[in-house]
């Protein structure tokens, strides 16, 4: 049974969590000010229904159809940030800090992924879910997340071997 | 599978940029506000409490209701035999007309009655009389025993029984 959580536990929950979860709402948005409204919007969507913190992939779950409403709601916005992604403008915000430099190319490799691999390798390296949880966030099989995140990393060490 | 536990190391080295303290402070205030909306919005205890309160004025307003209805029906005089309510049907107009409509009821509702005292003629002669006054609303019904339709007809009336009274 789901615990009762107070404010604080939440502020603390939301410390911890808050990074992870921007990163993950950057799939869907190029700009930084978007991310983070998604994120907002989905924590508190999140605890209006009182679920379990415990239950991660539902919070995560809950960021991307927020994300996907606010797409939806849209459509003129999502086209322009579209637009902006196929001219190359899209990683002008820094989605990762304090980086060295070989840190820094990991981290524009990263950036480079196909959306469907990159999502899953930031909710399996930085979020820390399980296959199976992150195929219950994307609505996909075990199997095709797996598949995924091994192309991507894949895909990572190719990119980083001649630096080696 | 082991084969990327390098490159998954190095990858949990990126640290993901932090939220912002703007960010912080929205979050906190949107569950602030939700919390204080919750709690007097969707607390199911005090849910339940509206609906028991709302059951309870809907009882008493429906035991008002009849108890002011069982004081009209009595309050006729008792010399007034028809007053209060009658169902029947009509003696003198149970003719049938011309459409094929028969009177079917006629309902007497008295809603008011006011005594409004005793009454002297001017020259003392006569018996002294009490004057009642009865605000009544009458209904009619007429239907067609053919064709099943009916016609109602409702409306207002004043009833005035004055009754002879003696001092002994």
């Amino acid at each position: 049974m789901a615990s009762v959580l107070t404010e604080e536990d939440w502020k603390s929950c939301f410390t911890q969590l808050g990074p992870a979860l921007l990163l993950f709402a950057r799939r869907w948005t190029h700009s930084r000010v978007e991310a983070e409204d998604i994120v907002q919007e989905a924590f508190v969507r999140f605890w209006r229904r009182q679920h379990s913190i415990e239950n991660r992939a539902l919070l995560y779950a809950t960021v991307r159809s927020t994300a996907l409403d606010r797409l939806r709601r849209d459509q003129r916005r999502a086209r322009r940030e579209a637009a902006v992604a196929r001219d190359g403008d899209m990683h002008c915000e820094p989605q990762f800090t304090d980086l060295d430099e070989s840190q820094q190319l990991l981290a524009a490799a990263v950036e480079r992924l196909p959306d469907e691999q990159r999502e899953v390798v930031i909710l399996k390296i930085w979020n820390e879910l399980t296959f199976a949880e992150i195929a219950s966030v994307l609505e996909i099989s075990q199997n095709t997340a797996a598949s995924r995140y091994r192309y991507a990393l894949g895909t990572l060490r190719k990119t980083l071997q001649p630096h080696e | 599978m082991n084969d990327f536990s390098e490159i998954e190391a190095e990858l949990r080295k990126l640290r993901p940029a932090s939220i912002s303290q703007d960010l912080h402070v929205r979050v906190e205030r949107a569950l602030a506000s939700t919390v204080s909306t919750a709690a007097v919005l969707s607390r199911p205890r005090r849910r339940g409490n509206l609906w028991w309160s709302l059951g309870l004025s809907l009882a008493g307003a429906s035991a008002f209701v009849l108890l002011g209805l069982a004081f009209l029906e009595e309050a006729p005089h008792p010399t007034l035999p028809n007053v209060a309510q009658d169902r029947s049907t009509p003696a003198t107009v149970a003719q049938p007309n011309d459409n094929g409509f028969r009177p079917d009821a006629l309902t007497r509702v008295v809603y008011q009655r006011r005594d409004e005292g005793l009454i002297f003629s001017p020259n003392q002669s006569e018996q002294p009389l009490r004057r009642v006054r009865y605000d009544t609303r009458e209904t009619m019904q007429w239907r067609n025993p053919q064709t099943g339709a009916s016609l109602r007809v409702s409306y207002p009336a004043e009833q005035v029984v004055l009754t002879p009274v003696s001092f002994q």
